[in-house]
């Protein structure tokens, strides 16, 4: 399963209370075109989506955040995880899209295939965490416990490389902000 | 160094979350954070490097909240990608407190002098307006950084020099 179909896949789960962050590359631009606007589009600085969800969380407990990562972005903030885990926000919700790769700049290996998933996620006292193989009935039987259990929530999808020709897209950085901040007014 | 307790409260009455990478020219002002950390309006958390405390800052900031950020001017080497990617691109407004190492009292810590030579050229080349966080009228520093953070939507950064907020 692509990682697109995954993202496509959240569009039943996700409302008005949710936000969500998407990391740089490939992965804010599937969020953008398959899932409900405006969110949070990373566009560059790369290794920062997860502290950006943390953030978030913190200072909104009533809504729901959802980071969509890929591996190369976890990898380049890895503390994030660690920082995450340590203040357990009860509303952040982690999901690790891994296609062992650097898609987004030309499927250049990553080295996320190193990590036991399962142990490490294991290791952080976590409230939900799930480290699968991506396909149609994982999701079915996994996606609504992720984003509903109560607490920090980690589910890591090892996903195929491969995308949607989708355009760019279009709204400036400074309209991504603009938009996304009236949903707080 | 600043009063404690009318900074602290000035930066509660001001600001909704506080993170960073310590340096000891805050010593005295984060002991008085975790100090506070029960009663605190103002959550603090504590960032692994300096650009997932700018992280952090820009999830508070793209909701209404208003954040500040520490760090010692050696992060301002991490932060590079996080300002000009993120906070400046988005037009976010982030108060960053950041210590001046690298002067004449540093001499005995090499590791510092480069970065203290460069340190506002390197803020000059990444277009941030600075200036010090004065000991003596701190409030007006702080008031005056607040404001233009909040006209230009950007982030603002005031240079703490030792003993400023430690002793
Ligand atoms: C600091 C920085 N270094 C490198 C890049 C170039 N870059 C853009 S996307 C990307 C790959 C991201 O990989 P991953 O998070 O796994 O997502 P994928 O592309 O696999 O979907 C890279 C290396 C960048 N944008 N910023
Ligand atoms: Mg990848």
């Amino acid at each position: 399963m692509k990682g697109y179909e995954v993202i496509s896949s959240l569009q039943d789960h996700i409302g008005e209370n949710d936000l969500i962050v998407s990391s740089n590359g490939n992965i804010s631009r599937e969020v953008y075109h398959y899932l409900a606007k405006p969110q949070v589009y990373l566009r560059g600085s790369m290794g920062l989506p997860i502290g950006v969800g943390l953030g978030l969380a913190v200072m909104n407990p009533e809504k729901r955040v959802t980071v969509i990562t890929g591996d190369g972005n976890l990898l380049m903030g890895f503390g994030s995880v660690i920082t995450a885990a340590y203040y357990k926000p009860h509303n952040l919700k982690i999901l690790i899209l891994d296609n062992s790769q650097y898609f987004t700049t030309g499927g250049q290996q990553t080295v996320s295939s190193v990590i036991n998933f399962s142990k490490f996620l294991e290791s952080l006292n976590i409230d939900y965490f799930q480290s699968l193989k991506a396909s149609q009935s994982i999701l079915n039987d996994n996606l609504e416990n992720f984003l509903t259990t109560k607490g920090l929530n980690i589910l890591h999808l090892i996903i195929e490389e491969g995308k949607k020709e989708l355009a760019n897209i279009p709204w400036h950085p400074i309209r991504i902000a603009e938009n996304f901040l009236q949903r707080f007014d | 160094m600043i009063n404690l307790d009318e900074f602290v409260s000035f930066i509660e009455d001001n600001f909704d979350l506080v993170s960073g990478v310590p340096c000891s020219y805050f010593k005295e002002f984060l002991s008085y954070i975790a100090s506070q950390e029960d009663k605190s309006t103002i959550k603090h958390l504590s960032a692994t490097r300096e650009d997932e405390a700018i992280a952090i800052a820009t999830g508070a900031a793209l909701s209404k909240k208003q954040p500040l950020v520490y760090m010692q001017n050696s992060g301002l080497g991490n932060i590079g990608d996080a300002l000009t990617s993120l906070v400046q691109l988005y037009k976010l407004p982030i108060l960053i407190l950041m210590s001046y190492r690298g002067l004449k009292e540093d001499n005995d810590f090499p590791e510092h002098s480069i970065m203290g030579k460069i340190n506002n050229s390197f803020l000059g080349s990444l277009n941030l307006v600075y200036w010090d966080l004065n000991e003596k009228d701190w409030e007006v520093s702080i008031q005056k950084a607040i404001t233009v953070m909040d006209e230009q939507s950007s982030p603002v950064v005031l240079m703490v020099k030792k003993g400023v907020l430690s002793q």
